[in-house]
């Protein structure tokens, strides 16, 4: 008999989701607030499902929920929720407030949770496209405006392409290995005469794919663009849980089935991983729009977290998921104080728009700082823990040229980050921004104290971080 | 490996057989049958009359909605004929698999119904 | 408890004094420094009666942990004995003098003195953890709180660029003497693997033959460590070579340098030797260098101080050349004269500079005795403890100069040494020399014709009675302090009174032979002193005209004199202007051109490569899927390639 409750909260949100689509659509008034309380209730509820599940395999091995996907998944719901309270706010002064919205967002969590327990590349393919055919719509969602409606145009046709490499790369692993489950992959990988070329191009290709989502080099192309374009809070939810989800697969896949052959994808990760850092830190200095920025630094932060994967061990993972951890936080928070950029009624975009924010509005401020400083993985910030696990990942296992261009990048990066705190404190004031509503404040404080006060609880995440990546290596 | 490759030869053979065809269709008139271009002949056509418009002109979005929906709905069938036939065989689960398929596409049935994608005006 | 509250009362007076000193307005601030300074006087001269009369023995106050880092463990602890209650009692007193002295100095001040009186409080502090501190750390720790005060203190007018100047020649004069000093303890862990005195002193004997192997050579541990303690104690008790700084720090208000520059912080160095007596005892050679450069120090400063014209470098290169006579007397072995001379001095040294300080005050900030004179009358209280400062400084019997000069004299005379004759030769002609200065110093204020301008001699006046009342219980230490103590400190009862917190070896007998000299040798310092006196009542009372055809007469030995022997202008040529070179050099070409390169280079570059790294992005999908498939491409390569 199989085993249902595996996936009973995906189970659960996908039904919430349905409810929460009919109850809008029947309702036939403005109920976007409403829509997101519900949903965000859903994922309250599933947050605790999540907890409470069990390891096991299940649906002919097709899905597995182990401590590795648990946790996934509830970062995954954690940056869900937070950007979902960031876009209550915004869709509504923006104009944009619709109830698809939080559905949008709710339906693409399912898929990146089903990507977080694909025990099977179908499964995992399945949970992508749900993922981002969500996203595609989403980054298109202020329509009237023509930056959006380029924004999602551009996000799909070249995830498209991304997604038809995954798929070939998927099948040719089939092809080469007459299976795709996670389980039985090792055993075909590993032939007689060693790995076959065509399985080495399908793992290159499934890299690829995954890369893209994680708009790490060379795959990053449409990551400014989209930023820039996308109405913020798609801007920070696709830079939170849609970036936890491929890496986890990444990392399961990786490790799991090809975990043996390390050595052959060990350069393509360095390569792309060194690639990321340095075009995250480089080309964000001469940015001028503060999306735009985050979007390198959000490569830039690939880059580092690929650095946990490269030497595929356990320190390693257990390095990646703390990044991840903290990434989204700051992430959230920042894109929390973007979204506080407004005035008179507009959305403002500009660095310089900030300029002397420090003397108008002290608290905003003092929080933007706060994750410039983190991202730029200055201790005692909870982005200096990230890149110290990983980076000790690295050393561990001799990479020492991943860990000094990390390190190199790191401070070319602290620049632009730095840039920012400089132009919010020692320049000449620009007109106040508008004031900002509760539900912004409420992220940019929850993860300003996550951020931190990470220093404080170091011990507990660390230990579901281990737990998690030892589930991968048996 | 081989095993599986050889599973596909039916379809390297079809694929040949098809190519074959067109080539030689395509290929045949192409040498046999005689070419005597001119202007009007090689003019655009259209039921008799001159072209009139570009042919990149905007179609109404609604020809794509409709379009989309129906695949969705023309998808569903799909799935319901080999469901169908081994009805038998796949039992309750099956059953109420398929069900549970079903209760999905009329949700969003229902979304489009209620946001008047069906209608034309 | 009473010994530790002694200690800790200074610093909260401090604290509270000094930080919320703004606040609180200068009378506040000024009584909290003063209550804490008394309660602290209080207690200390308690814990020293506990411990001389009522037989309180010796004991270790533990404060807290400090140092736990692996085998080695460090306590803050206070070491109760003689010499720390002793120190503490003596401290404490002359501190809160001197603090109700300033109330009075620093009336007139522009801006709120609560910083100063933090900072005394606060140097008070760092003096008692200096004297009570049962290890080297910890007594390194008070060293270095006493040279930070001392540099805040002399720099306390810091928009006086002299003051600013002196301030950090002081500190970096100390440093010389303190990387000794650091290295002198670095050398006593090596050697005993703690740093705590009891456990040092017993292990001493044990290692007496270890030897330091070095170029060659092979030198006495103890010799070695004596040596570079004693360095450390010449820096900050301004012994030759590196007492530069000690005339400078004059810049300073004058009750700090009465407090400091007098009575406590200058004679560290002593108190240090004092300390280290069991191990000193043990290092025959560093001894002969003490003895050395303490009789060198004692008559170089006295010949400088004959013919300075600033009243208080009069008294400052005085107190440098009563500082070689305490090293003199450590030298030879008799600690306790030491000691006796450091308490007698911090009595009457303190009191000539107040009563300069006074003196000054009345002269509407007037300092250079030329321009005084004449004005006896009308500061009678200041005149007459200039008076019995000067003639305890001088050694005239009874006042308390006498009884511990005299005893180091002979103390010089009877270790029957080479060095010791030496030391006992540069002593009494110091004695002669003092005595002389101290009259100049007096005849010139107080006698003579007015030299002043007439405004200024409008406006001479006796000091309010917060800085006359200091100078009467000062005077009395001054003539009390001597005879009172002698039998005590070097006399019959100088075993019952130290308890053994003094260690003289078994073949020192210095002690007990003081009494043997002979009857002239004892009498010298006297006559000398009197002699000396004499001498100026004749050059500045009754031919006034011959000091200037002498300096006529002997100009380069003058000028040489005038200007300090030139070591000021020789340490310029020989360290400042080689460091200023380097420095210049470093900065221009090595920090400007080198190390600012390299990184505006880099800058550059940066910036550089984020202009081309953003150049493709130029918003074509066209280009990004080509962008990502030649990526892909490159990846399959790389793979392949790796096989």
């Amino acid at each position: 008999m199989m085993n249902w409750a595996a996936a009973s909260p995906e189970i659960f949100l996908a039904v919430a989701g349905m409810a929460i689509l009919l109850f809008g659509v029947l309702l036939k008034k403005e109920n976007a607030a409403l829509c997101t309380m519900l949903v965000l209730g859903a994922f309250a509820a599933t947050f605790v499902m999540v907890m409470q599940t069990v390891p096991q395999t299940a649906y002919s091995s097709l899905f597995v929920t182990d401590a590795f996907a648990s946790y996934a998944k509830l970062l995954i719901l954690a940056g869900g929720a937070l950007t979902m309270v960031l876009s209550l706010d915004y869709n509504e002064r923006q104009g944009i407030g619709r109830f698809e919205f939080p559905v949008l967002m709710l339906f693409s969590t399912v898929g990146m949770m089903t990507m977080a327990s694909a025990a099977n590349l179908m499964t995992l393919y399945m949970g992508l496209e749900l993922m981002s055919l969500s996203i595609y719509v989403l980054a298109a969602f202020a329509r009237e405006e023509l930056r959006s409606a380029e924004a999602g145009l551009k996000y799909f046709v070249l995830s498209a392409l991304a997604s038809g490499l995954l798929l070939y790369g998927i099948s040719l692993t089939y092809g080469f290995a007459g299976t795709m489950d996670f389980a039985k992959l090792p055993d075909a990988v590993t032939g007689v005469d060693g790995v076959s070329t065509g399985l080495m191009v399908g793992i290159a290709f499934v890299i690829a794919g995954l890369a893209f989502k994680l708009s790490a080099v060379p795959f990053h192309m449409w990551t400014p663009d989209v930023y820039e374009g996308a109405p913020t809070p798609v801007t920070a939810f696709m830079s939170t849980a849609p970036k936890v989800a491929p890496f986890v697969v990444l990392l399961r896949v990786l490790i799991g089935p090809f975990g043996h052959v390390s050595v052959q994808w060990q350069p393509i990760i360095e390569v792309v991983s060194i690639a990321s850092m340095l075009l995250g830190s480089f080309a964000a200095i001469g940015q001028t729009n503060i999306k735009r920025l985050m979007a390198y630094s959000s490569i830039g932060h690939m880059g580092y977290a690929l650095v946990g994967l490269a030497p595929g061990t356990e320190s390693g993972v257990r390095g990646v998921l703390i990044y991840l951890l903290t990434y989204v936080a700051m992430s959230a928070g920042a894109f929390a104080c973007v979204i506080a950029m407004r005035r008179q009624g507009k959305s403002v975009e500009r660095i310089s728009d900030l300029a002397g924010l420090a003397k108008t509005d002290l608290p905003l401020a003092s929080l933007l700082t706060l994750f410039m400083f983190s991202m730029a993985g200055v201790p005692p910030f909870a982005g200096f823990f990230g890149k110290l696990y990983v980076f000790l990942a690295a050393v561990q296992s001799g990479l020492w040229l991943l860990a000094i261009v990390g390190i190199l990048t790191s401070v070319v990066a602290c620049y632009y980050y730095i840039r920012i705190i400089k132009v919010m404190f020692f320049d000449a004031p620009a007109p106040a921004f508008d004031t900002r509503s509760a539900s912004v404040s409420f992220v940019a404080i929850a993860s300003g104290m996550f951020t931190l006060l990470f220093v404080l609880a170091l011990g507990p995440f660390t230990g579901a971080a281990e737990a998690a990546a030892r589930v991968l290596f048996g | 490996m081989h095993l599986v490759l050889a599973n596909y030869f039916p379809v390297l053979v079809f694929l040949a057989i098809a190519l074959g065809i067109g080539g030689a269709m395509v290929g045949g008139s192409m040498l046999v049958a005689r070419q005597m271009p001119y202007a009007e002949k090689v003019s655009a056509y259209e039921c008799g009359f001159e072209a009139f418009g570009d042919a990149r002109r905007r179609f109404d979005v609604r020809f794509y909605l409709v379009a989309i929906l129906f695949i969705i709905f023309d998808l569903e069938v799909a799935f319901l004929f080999p469901w169908a036939i081994s009805l038998g065989r796949i039992g309750l689960f099956g059953f109420f698999s398929m069900l549970a398929f079903l209760g999905v596409l009329t949700v969003g049935f229902i979304y489009e119904w209620c946001k008047g994608a069906l209608e034309w005006e | 408890m009473l010994f530790a509250t002694a200690v800790f009362a200074p610093l909260l007076g401090a604290l509270l004094a000094g930080l919320p000193g703004r606040v609180l307005g200068d009378r506040a601030a000024q009584l909290i420094a003063i209550c804490f300074m008394l309660l602290a006087s209080v207690c200390g001269v308690a814990a020293w009666v506990q411990h001389i009369y009522l037989g309180v023995p010796n004991g270790v106050v533990p404060v807290a942990d400090w140092i736990t880092a692996g085998d080695f463990r460090l306590q803050w602890a206070l070491q109760y004995d003689t010499l720390s209650t002793t120190m503490v009692a003596m401290v404490t007193c002359v501190a809160t003098l001197i603090h109700i002295y300033s109330v009075g100095y620093m009336a007139h001040e522009r801006f709120t003195t609560s910083r100063f009186f933090g900072y005394l409080s606060l140097f008070s502090f760092s003096m008692l953890m200096l004297v009570t501190a049962n290890n080297l750390v910890q007594l390194f720790f008070g060293w270095e709180g006493v040279g930070l005060c001392s540099y805040l203190l002399i720099g306390y007018w810091y928009d006086r660029p002299s003051a600013c100047a002196a301030a950090i020649k002081a500190m970096i004069v100390n440093r010389v003497g303190d990387l000794s000093f650091a290295l002198g303890i670095a050398a006593v862990f090596l050697r005993f693997g703690v740093v705590d005195f009891s456990t040092i002193f017993a292990a001493v004997p044990a290692h007496v033959d270890d030897m330091y192997h070095l170029l060659g050579t092979d030198f006495r541990a103890y010799e070695v460590i004596g040596v570079l303690l004693f360095i450390g104690a010449m820096g900050k008790s301004a012994q030759i070579f590196l007492h530069t700084w000690l005339p400078d720090a004059m810049e300073g208000p004058t009750p700090v340098s009465a407090l400091i520059h007098a009575a406590t912080m200058v004679t560290a160095g002593v108190f240090l030797m004092a300390r280290m007596s069991p191990l000193m005892e043990y290092a025959p050679g560093a001894l002969g260098m003490v003895t050395f450069i303490g009789a060198t120090t004692c008559l170089f400063a006295a010949t400088i101080g004959c013919v300075q014209n600033d009243i208080k470098r009069v008294i400052a290169y005085s107190t440098c050349s009563q500082l070689g006579y305490m090293f003199l007397a450590a030298g030879v072995g008799a600690y306790q004269a030491s000691v006796f001379h450091l308490i007698t001095h911090a009595f009457f040294k303190a009191l000539l500079f107040l009563c300069a300080g006074s003196v000054i005050h009345a002269m509407s900030d007037e300092q250079d005795m030329r321009k005084m004179g004449g004005i006896w009358r009308r500061v009678p209280v200041t005149y007459a403890a200039m008076w019995m400062g000067s003639l305890a400084l001088g050694g005239v019997f009874p006042f308390a100069g006498y009884f511990s000069k005299d005893a180091i004299l002979n103390a010089a005379f009877e270790s029957g040494s080479g060095i010791g004759l030496y030391g006992f030769a540069c002593g009494s002609a110091a004695a002669f020399l003092t005595a002389f200065y101290s009259g100049r110093l007096l005849f010139m204020t107080f006698h003579g014709a007015p030299r002043a301008d007439h405004h200024t001699m409008e406006h001479v006046h006796e000091s309010p009675l917060t800085m006359t009342g200091p100078l009467m219980a000062l005077s009395v230490g001054a003539v009390l302090a001597g005879w009172w103590f002698y039998p005590q400190f070097i006399g019959s009862l100088q075993q019952a009174y130290w308890q053994g917190a003094l260690f003289n070896g078994a073949n020192n007998h210095v002690l007990q032979r003081l009494e043997d000299v002979p009857a002239v040798i004892a009498l010298l310092p006297s006559v000398l002193g009197l002699a000396g006196f004499a001498i100026a009542v004749w050059f500045y009372i009754i031919n006034t005209a011959l000091p200037v055809r002498l300096a006529e007469r002997f100009r380069p030995v003058y000028l040489f004199l005038l200007n300090k022997w030139y070591f000021d202008e020789l340490y310029d040529r020989i360290f400042v202007k080689p460091a200023w070179f380097l420095a210049r050099l470093l900065w221009h070409t090595g920090d400007e051109t080198l190390i600012d390169g390299v990184p505006n280079g880099l800058a550059e570059l940066t910036v550089d490569g984020s202009r081309q790294a953003v150049r493709i992005q130029t918003g074509s999908i066209a280009i990004y899927a080509f962008t990502m498939l030649i990526g892909l491409v490159g990846l399959v390569s790389i793979f392949l390639f790796n096989r």
